[in-house]
């Protein structure tokens, strides 16, 4: 390593890319540790198994599985269809597609509560279910931010699969659709649960949309970043510190579980 | 028979154009190309797995232009051979007999008799992704025959493999296909390949066949100029006395050189010899003296990766061929005298 880092030009342009890799690293360990201080530990735990904490904590696993779930539904075949199919405006449709992860959540919010404000969104209100300030708001809103995400990354995915291993499940009497099933699947496994955490620690961590359509009503609409913004709007600091700890450990948990699926893809 | 008529296709921007092929059932037929000649594009109109654009394709007679590839019943193994990884080798041989519902017991039966053909029963439970490149070559073309396929396609089943396995699996291919009769279609960019494998081969440019023939028609008549190019022009002498002196050998003088030869049926007219089969040396070389003489250079032409030379023997011009390292090994400048040997056993006689 020494030998390999001698030149003088080198070594400058090693210890400057470690150097921003350093600051960053104790930019992001230091605002985190920063919340541990402001903790009172004898507090913590009371808090965060207070109803209102454990509620927030139900509502979003529930919500942000729902949405991951639906956007997978849809995601799957999207993702494949724009990977594999060569249709004209393909591009459009691809740029499209990648709006709502520009797109700042809140105004996707406010497009969605405007949706629900014309003729077709109050029909769907009156005879399917509530969104506007409900439950199924979250989900919905949650479904908008990372129904994109999902599909840009099972893309990638389905970019990655070799044509050939498809062509030869057809030739060896699968029609398309079970080729889809039993090669193209089995194939996309760790990038489909990869997708699937990634997606669902998106809709977790989820505010703009979701305080947009179902709004910040504590026990009914709180999910933890929403639980979060009411504390704090509260001045109820130790109790949002509380959300902000358990939302840290459900991310923290899910990159373990992404680091898993990706580090064993690329060694597959 | 396979009778391909008139196809065309198109893939991306490359275009095949009017194919006509006749291929004979139980034939071990090669498609031979440089890269980027239509090749695969052929092999997966044959398999159902490109839209043609115009022509049909008939197997003993039945138009299979219009048939899904999941009903052709063509086993097919691609390049890099495309072994399923979620699947271990046992499981990828029997992915293509799951559809069509067959009992345990026989399932176990076929995988048995196809591990014994290829000698993979040692493999059987074994993870595709620890396989070597050879292993897994054996195990794509067992997955292929499982189906019981009326015509096999190989897609350059040795392109991956280093020279030794592929001279080896080249002689367990010829085998497997002596023992099952399968009309083969191979396809390879690998002239030794093509010839060594083939008993009649098509010759393919650009989208279009230049030439089809047995291996000796094609190397010793090529129809264009292309196929010239591509193979490598032969020199051929004409012959004016031939004399059996027994042994199995016959002497004779071709161009006005004394040359012996194997032994040949017939008269002895013409002698045709591939440019590689002439061998340069600068020193003297070892051993008698037969087929062996002194010669000028006339002529140095670098040819990709190869220099061919022109060597004034006698009153002929004789051309040889050499790997770019070896010749500039040798230093062999224009008007440098060289030592030739001419391969006996590639010396073909008409």
């Amino acid at each position: 390593m020494k030998g390999f880092f001698s030149l003088p030009g080198e070594r400058l342009f090693h210890v400057a890319t470690l150097s921003a890799l350093g600051f960053l690293l104790l930019f992001f360990v230091g605002i985190i540790s920063s919340l541990a201080t402001y903790t009172d530990w004898r507090q913590f735990f009371s808090i965060l198994f207070s109803k209102e904490i454990l509620f927030a904590i139900r509502l979003t696993l529930f919500t942000s599985t729902m949405a991951t779930i639906i956007s997978m539904v849809f995601a799957v075949p999207a993702a494949y269809a724009i990977s594999k199919t060569n249709f004209r405006g393909k591009n459009i449709v691809d740029t499209i597609l990648d709006l709502p992860i520009v797109i700042s959540p809140i105004a996707l919010g406010a497009a969605l509560l405007v949706f629900f404000n014309t003729s077709l969104g109050r029909a769907l209100e009156g005879n399917l279910m509530r969104f506007v300030f409900e439950v199924p708001g979250i989900v919905l809103a949650q479904f908008t931010i990372i129904s994109a995400l999902a599909v840009r990354l099972l893309k990638a995915t389905f970019d990655s699969i070799n044509p050939r291993y498809e062509r030869v499940g057809r030739t060896l009497g699968y029609t398309k659709i079970k080729v889809f099933f039993k090669v193209t699947l089995p194939l996309a496994r760790n990038g489909l649960i990869a997708a699937s955490i990634l997606t669902w620690a998106r809709a977790v961590g989820e505010f703009g949309a979701t305080v947009t359509v179902a709004g910040a009503m504590k026990m009914k609409t709180e999910t933890l970043p929403i639980a979060i913004f009411l504390n704090l709007a509260q001045a109820e600091v130790e109790r949002a510190i509380a959300v902000v700890f358990v939302l840290v450990a459900i991310a923290v948990i899910a990159l373990v579980i992404l680091r898993r699926f990706t580090s064993r893809r690329q060694t597959s | 028979m396979i009778s391909i008529r008139n196809i065309s296709a198109n893939a991306g921007s490359f275009i095949l154009k009017d194919i006509n092929l006749e291929i004979k059932d139980g034939e071990y037929f090669v498609v031979v190309g440089p890269t980027g000649s239509g090749k695969t594009i052929l092999l997966e109109c044959l398999a159902g797995l490109q839209r043609l654009r115009g022509g049909e394709i008939l197997i003993s007679g039945k138009n299979i232009t219009p048939v899904p590839p999941e009903r052709r019943e063509l086993g097919y193994v691609p390049q890099d051979y495309a072994l399923f990884p979620f699947l271990d080798v046992r499981e990828n041989i029997i992915f293509g007999l799951q559809p069509k519902k067959i009992s345990k017991q026989e399932l176990e039966k076929k995988v048995s008799s196809l591990a014994n053909l290829l000698s993979i029963h040692h493999l059987l439970d074994r993870n595709v992704r620890t396989l070597s490149g050879g292993e897994k070559q054996r195990v794509a073309i067992a997955r292929a025959l499982a189906i019981s396929p009326k015509v096999l396609l190989l897609d350059e089943p040795m392109g991956s493999l280093d020279v030794r396995t592929a001279k080896y699996l080249r002689l367990e291919l010829k085998r497997y296909h002596e023992e099952l009769g399968i009309t083969t279609i191979h396809v390879t960019h690998n002239l030794i390949e093509a010839e060594e494998m083939a008993e009649r081969m098509a010759i393919l440019h650009m989208g279009q066949i230049e030439q089809v023939g047995t291996p000796d028609e094609v190397f010793f008549y090529p129809k264009s100029p292309f196929v010239a190019d591509f193979i490598g022009t032969p020199n051929i002498l004409d012959c004016d006395y031939y004399n059996d002196i027994g042994h199995g050998l016959i002497e004779a003088v071709c161009g006005g050189v004394p040359i012996i030869l194997p032994h040949h049926d017939g008269p002895v007219r013409k002698l045709t010899l591939l440019p590689r089969d002439v061998y340069v040396t600068t020193r003297t070389p070892p051993g008698p003296g037969i087929n062996r003489f002194r010669g000028t250079v006339m002529e140095i032409t670098p040819f990709s990766s190869l220099i061919k030379l022109t060597i004034k023997v006698g009153e002929i011009n004789l051309l040889a061929e050499l790997p770019q390292d070896i010749f500039e090994e040798m230093d062999i400048r224009t008007g440098h005298e060289v030592h030739l040997i001419l391969k006996l056993r590639s010396l073909r006689v008409y």
